[in-house]
């Protein structure tokens, strides 16, 4: 049977399915906005704990009203089944809401159509209420390992006129309508809800409860349960009372599950959609008709994966005529079919999908064209693989950590992190993780990363990570150090010391490291000067990129950043009667103390581990009562996505700064007016919003919205700028962009003339590789929005090959580059050359080789006055369509 | 600056009359030459729409006049039938269906006055056939006795017990955002001396906080919208309430929009922005996309300033009651629903009236579902749209909300006109929605605030009296009581109380 006929009999078959389903589509029962989502998928089976961190770290974006799990990929022992059964059977699993049991349901869904292998009611915690917090008993869950009667098979093809499927797309679909039949009869809105269908797809589960994600792996007791792939979802619905988890995530289609972060604005059209296809959304949520329509891509019509992403996620704009002519082809023809379907407006999703034809288990992250949810890919090669996905990189970190903790073959910092470019040409705003599951029984299982559309995604080839073995963990054990590093300590030279470190990477094994570290650490705790020079030397080298050679990155970061916070959790409480120097360090438990700093003390250390990300408690505000009573230095480590450092300082705070390590959370310098703030690392969404003054210095990439509605201030970032970076920016603002931004940048500039002390904002377009190269990206700015609907400011761009067209402009003019921009920008671009090592001479001018000047090297982005902005036109509204 | 202890002492009332030399009113009346000047019309007049002055009887002060039914009638009276009385014709071009010319008129005389107009003016209603205009109040046959002096009329602006302060006001409007640039600063600093005054509030709309506002900082609502202008730090430190705008009822999903006529240097330097060209507030705010970055959104303004309360103002989407939900577990204290009736000449015609729901759907729809979800009494449900007069006033607190938030009635108490020209800036007649230099000239800011201390004085002498007729001693208990509403398509047979028509 030819494709055509395929998707009309499946969809045909459904008829009867919708008899009884209300016509008109209720409205959403309940409406969620964000929520907090995070998958990993590794190439051995690892516990569910590792879900919890990362889960509970997320707190802030749910609220306790609904979480679930989805895991996939198991070891069959672990499920008291056989490896044929955990691959061929369907894992069903029905959650009982009345408490009343099943035996209906069985007798009439059940047992009269499916060979079943294995009927359980699966273990759970004795009492929910010993889980501190959870306040609504968790449904208990039955699952059964099933296979569908022959005869039943062919008595559902004969009936409903699908004998000419495949056997098993045959059953796939039985499942499909048993259960849709199950849920109308067991789960009525409007009526008694007793059961319904969480998952019954193969070889993974969904479990879900009213309550927080990481309450189902305890109440479930999954710490030790090990899958390939985890899902978990926060939720944050917005009515009150919620009895049951019908409406948490994951949902699933049929051998998929998906969470989802974001709220879009066409779910009628999308249901509507959908019951022309005869499909009924029955929980009424976004998510729900997601997973409907990935089921139906996947299912009925049969599209290879970056097909279905592109009926999701349309190409458009400048992106599409950027495609291949037969790539061209094909997506407009989805495009016409299904545009009416693609979800507008906020989304993510993060998909677990047993992909059964290609036998292959796939972890999706797929962006919205318009990137307006956060999002953060990670990637981490070694003995074993694993790739991530979340709404923030700290949730990426703690899962890391708490594998790290558990296994040493993994570590604590991922290879890479990443942004995807919802919609694009470059990768399609979508990764997917791939095990190739015919590798099974707990094996190692091969994995790669593609882009929507398949091209590879690899970690730096030919380097050896650190395997943590005795020498790691015995760095405490008063072995006498090999090194001593007296004599270049009495020096005080920090370049020195830097450069010999750097320059030694190269014969070093890691142990060698390792001792060095150590040695670095006696010596920072004799003195203050020591500790100044170890505080300098230990953050260039996780700040800057040099050669590591044949050793990865990520291990010796992994190496800096445990033996930077052991020296500074070694600093003096501020509580200390003895202390001396002027260092004091505080924590969670001892935040109580915090008092003025006395004669001679001058930076509070500050351990944001246990802080709060947010609230009265968090170290945000610590910090602004620490500046009121007279402190001018922080240091904050060991961040765990804390949010508003900086925040609350009020105007005129020259001479206040802070050094923030760790996993930094949002909204870092808002409001800023005068201070400085140093970011050794990533940095999170949010930052800088209606700064003023002063400086912002990143270390890497920065997340969404960064510097919205600013007013001022110089900031240097050393990698790239996510979605929608300066927007609505006034005043003075003064950036530069090392990297590139992924679309809108400085939509509604208003900074002024740029040459007369308004803003401007540099784009370099660069990356660093791995081994400290300073290289150009493919393009210096690869969105299709650029300065839209400025009217100040301009933007300075490195494009010495012209890449940049008029069509990513509206309302922005290409300009000449005059002597008086470059010598407007060159001190920028010097203070950059200090602070990343990114040289004018050698890097920035030079080009394929060759020394350029800077006008064939720069362009420049002016503003031009639209009729739109003068607003002559203006009257109804409807000029633009007259 | 001190709290004034005594806000509505009617001792605030003092005559603020038009700052034009002919006040607009109902009626013309004429006197022909055949005027004897005998003073006899000067003498029966008990309004004083006739005076003389030395030799001659002045010009009459005929917006003060009750027209053609005066029971004293001096053009009948008058020997020489010198005086004719008639609707005034610039009278019968006034005012619209919804802000009809005698609730224009009848609103200047509360403004001059203090009090509400006697003369037969509709003061109550307008002519919209809809939404308030069809409500009506019922009077209980037998509400027992309750003095209007007595009736309390403050609400809590607090009520989450997050031990944030509590703020009360003691009458529950206070006044919406109207930016610097939209409006002229003297409009400005009188709302805020009037909210001084009035021991209430004023906001400051999305233009930045001009340092003349300074001195009424206790008293100052900073806006934070969409296009962030002129938010700094200190400016959401130094008040007590923050206001997100997320959306205005006249005109969701469309952001603010200031014409580049408006955008002079002084509104240019104010937001940091380029004289001459439009300022554009994006919809929504790029940084929130979620509910769940609405509640980081709202943390970043509490750790910003830890005493501040935070109210959310957003419009009247067909979800707004699970938007209000999620505003109060975000963590704000006021929810602000603003309808689809209210908006000025600058909002485009085409959204106004058009998107958003009408305030009177929406307060019933949010207060219903936040009863239900358990939270209505942690949260203060503000709405505002179209609010234009006291009786207005009751039938939206009737209906579900808290308190109000003005914003037209603000301007008609400053002899706005409602030409609809707004947003042509520098031309307002009236020298209110202006920034250029000359007409801002028009007005003194004290006026205003005189103007507006009326007004509220006179509102609320009107509530205090529908109240103590229904029985009420506070307004907080007049809440979703929608038994005192009468709809005048759906009028029951029988009514146990009196319609007040």
């Amino acid at each position: 049977m030819n494709s055509h006929e395929y998707v009309r009999s499946i969809l045909a078959a459904r008829q009867d399915l919708c008899k009884g389903m209300s016509k008109n589509l209720p409205y959403p029962a309940e409406e969620e906005g964000g929520c907090g989502v995070t998958g990993f998928c590794c190439s051995i089976p690892v516990r569910g704990r590792h879900i919890f961190k990362p889960s509970a770290q997320m707190h802030n974006r749910g609220n306790g009203k609904g979480g679930g799990i989805a895991a996939m990929g198991f070891i069959p022992e672990m499920l008291g089944v056989d490896q044929t059964t955990l691959n061929e059977d369907y894992l069903i699993h029905i959650a009982d809401l009345d408490g009343e049991g099943l035996k209906a349901l069985e007798e009439k869904f059940i047992y009269p159509f499916m060979d079943v292998h294995l009927a359980e009611n699966i273990p759970h915690v004795d009492d929910y209420r010993d889980i501190a917090g959870l306040e609504v008993r968790p449904p208990d869950i039955y699952r059964y390992f099933a296979r569908v009667k022959p005869n039943v098979l062919k008595a559902f093809a004969a009936k409903k006129g699908l004998t000419k499927l495949a056997a098993r797309d045959l059953e796939d679909e039985f499942i499909y309508q048993n259960s849709v039949n199950i849920n109308k009869t067991f789960y009525d809105p409007q009526g008694k809800m007793k059961a319904f269908v969480m998952s019954h797809g193969r070889n993974f589960f969904v479990l879900k409860i009213v309550g927080y994600a990481e309450w189902v792996v305890q109440y479930y007791k999954l710490d030790n349960f090990k899958a390939n792939i985890w899902i978990a979802h926060q939720r944050y619905p917005t009515k009150g009372r919620v009895w049951h988890p019908g409406g948490a995530h994951p949902f699933i289609g049929l051998n998929e599950a998906l969470v989802h972060n974001g709220d879009f604005a066409n779910y009628y059209s999308v249901a509507e959609y959908l019951k022309q296809r005869n499909i009924f959304p029955l929980f009424h949520t976004d998510t729900e008709v997601s997973a409907l329509l990935f089921d139906l891509y996947s299912r009925v019509y049969g599209y290879s994966l970056e097909h279905l992403i592109e009926a999701l996620a349309p190409t458009q704009e400048m992106d599409f005529d950027y495609l291949s002519k037969d790539r061209q082809r094909i997506y407009q023809e989805i495009q016409k079919t299904h545009i009416h379907a693609s979800p507008d407006g906020p989304w993510f999703f993060i998909v677990a999908r047993n992909d059964t034809k290609n036998n292959e288990l796939q972890l999706l992250g797929i962006t919205d064209t318009a990137m307006l949810r956060p999002q953060v890919f990670a990637l981490q090669e070694g003995s074993i693989k694993i790739g991530l996905v979340c709404s923030e990189k700290q949730a990426i970190d703690a899962t890391l950590d708490s594998l790290a903790a558990e296994d040493p073959r993994f570590g604590t910092v991922a290879d890479m992190y990443w942004n995807a470019r919802g919609g694009s040409h470059t990768d399609g705003g979508t990764f997917i993780f791939r095990l190739d599951n015919s590798k099974g029984n707990g094996e190692e299982k091969p994995m790669t990363c593609t882009d929507k559309f398949g091209r590879e995604i690899k970690a730096p080839q030919n380097q050896v990570p650190f395997l943590p073995g005795r020498v790691f963990y015995l760095m405490d054990d008063g072995q006498k150090p090999m090194l001593d590093l007296t004599e270049e300590y009495a020096k005080g030279d920090a370049d020195a010391l830097y450069k010999m470190f750097i320059a030694s990477i190269r014969d070093w094994d890691y142990a060698e490291t390792l001792d060095c570290l150590k040695e670095i650490k006696r010596q920072a705790k004799e003195s203050d000067g020591n500790l100044d020079l170890t505080l300098n030397v230990m953050t260039r080298l996780i700040d800057l990129r040099y050669p590591t050679f044949e050793k990865k990155r990520r291990s010796l970061l992994q190496m800096y950043n445990y033996s930077l916070n052991r020296i500074l959790c070694a600093v003096p409480p501020l509580n200390s009667d003895q202390a001396q120097g002027k260092y004091r360090y505080i924590d969670f438990e001892s935040r109580k103390t915090l008092r003025a700093p006395l004669p001679g003390e001058a930076v509070l250390v500050v351990d944001a581990a246990s802080f709060p990300p947010e609230g009265d408690e968090a170290d945000g505000v610590l910090l602004r009562e620490a500046y009121r009573l007279g402190w001018k230095q922080f240091i904050i480590f060991r961040c765990r996505g804390q949010r508003f450092y900086g925040c609350g300082f009020g105007p005129n705070t020259q001479g206040v700064r802070m050094d923030v390590y760790g996993s930094s959370g949002d909204y870092i310098a808002s409001g800023a007016d005068g201070l400085e703030i140093y970011i050794h690392g990533n940095a999170q969404d949010q930052l800088g919003q209606i700064m003023k003054e002063g400086k912002l210095v990143i270390y890497g990439d920065v997340g969404q919205t960064f510097m919205y509605g600013a007013k001022g201030g110089d900031v240097y970032i050393m990698g790239n700028a996510a979605g929608r970076p300066l927007i609505n920016a006034v005043g003075h603002p003064r950036v530069v962009i090392n990297g590139t931004c992924l679309d809108f940048l400085a939509e509604s500039f208003m900074a002024g003339d740029p040459l007369n002390g308004g803003g401007f904002v540099v784009v370099n377009g660069m990356t660093i590789d791995h081994q400290g190269n300073v290289i150009p990206q493919p393009s210096p700015y690869p969105g299709s929005n650029l300065f839209s609907l400025a009217s100040g400011g301009a933007i300075y761009v490195r494009d010495p090959h012209r890449l940049l067209v008029e069509e990513q402009l509206n309302g922005g003019v290409y300009a000449d580059m005059t002597e008086a921009d470059w010598e407007l920008i060159l001190p920028y671009l010097q203070e950059t050359e200090r602070l990343f090592n990114i040289s004018i001479d050698n890097h920035l001018l030079k080009v394929d080789g060759q020394r350029r000047t800077y006008d064939e090297v720069y362009r420049k982005v002016a503003a031009v006055k639209l009729a739109v902005l003068t607003g002559k036109a203006q009257k109804d509204g409807l000029e633009e369509y007259k | 600056m001190n709290a004034p202890t005594k806000a509505f002492d009617p001792s605030q009332v003092k005559e603020a009359p038009s700052r034009f030399r002919t006040a607009l009113g109902k009626y013309r009346v004429s006197r022909s030459a055949k005027c004897i000047v005998c003073g006899l019309c000067v003498d029966v007049c008990p309004l004083g729409v006739n005076e003389k002055i030395g030799g001659r009887i002045t010009s009459p002060r005929d917006y003060k006049c009750l027209g053609p039914k005066c029971p004293t009638a001096c053009f009948k009276q008058c020997p020489v039938q010198a005086i004719t009385v008639r609707t005034d014709p610039t009278f019968e071009t006034m005012g619209d269906y919804r802000w009809t010319g005698d609730m224009l008129v009848s609103t200047y005389y509360m403004c001059e006055t203090g009090r509400v107009p006697q003369n037969g003016l509709e003061y109550r209603t307008g002519a919209s056939d809809g939404g308030f205009d069809k409500l009506r109040l019922i009077f209980p046959k037998d509400p027992g006795h309750v003095s209007p002096d007595e009736v309390d009329t403050s609400i809590e602006l607090n009520r989450t017990g997050d031990g944030r302060p509590q703020i009360d006001i003691p009458f529950p409007v206070y006044g919406g955002g109207m930016s610097f640039g939209s409006v002229s600063i003297r409009a400005i600093v009188g709302r805020m001396k009037a909210a001084t005054a009035l021991n209430s509030f004023c906001c400051t709309g999305e233009g930045g906080y001009p340092d003349d506002l300074i001195p009424y900082d206790d008293h100052v609502i900073t806006q934070v919208a969409t296009g962030l202008f002129g938010v700094r730090e200190e400016t959401i430190q130094r008040v007590r309430i923050v206001e997100f705008k997320y959306a205005q009822g006249a005109k969701p999903g469309l952001g603010g929009h200031l014409l580049g006529d408006k955008v002079t240097p002084a509104v240019a330097k104010m937001r940091e922005a380029v004289v001459g060209s439009a300022l554009f507030s994006p919809f929504p705010f790029h940084s929130v996309y979620s509910v769940e970055d609405h509640k980081k959104h709202i943390d970043w303004i509490k750790a910003t300033n830890s005493k501040a309360l935070v109210s959310v103002k957003v419009s009247t989407p067909t979800d707004v009651d699970m938007v209000a939900v999620g505003s109060y577990f975000a963590g704000a204290h006021i929810i602000h629903l603003d309808g689809s009736y209210g908006g000025t000449g600058a909002a485009p015609d085409i959204a106004k009236k058009n998107i958003a729901m009408p305030i009177e759907y929406a307060v019933p729809m949010v207060h219903r579902f936040l009863v239900a979800e358990g939270i209505r009494d942690k949260i203060t449900l503000i709405a505002s749209g179209g609010i234009r007069t006291p009786h207005d006033l009751i039938k939206i607190v009737a209906l579900g909300a808290d308190g109000i938030v003005t914003g037209t009635a603000d301007m008609v108490a400053m002899e706005c006109v409602r030409c609809h020209n707004c947003e042509s800036g520098r031309g307002c007649a009236r020298g209110i929605a202006t920034t250029d230099t000359g007409l801002v000239e028009l007005m003194e800011s004290d006026w205003v605030a005189q103007r507006l201390i009326n007004m509220y004085q006179a509102w609320r002498a009107e509530v205090q009296r529908i109240l103590a007729k229904m029985g009420l001693k506070s307004i907080r208990q007049l809440v979703g009581r929608t038994e005192f509403l009468a709809h005048l398509d759906y009028l029951p047979d029988h009514v146990d109380g009196e319609i007040e028509y």
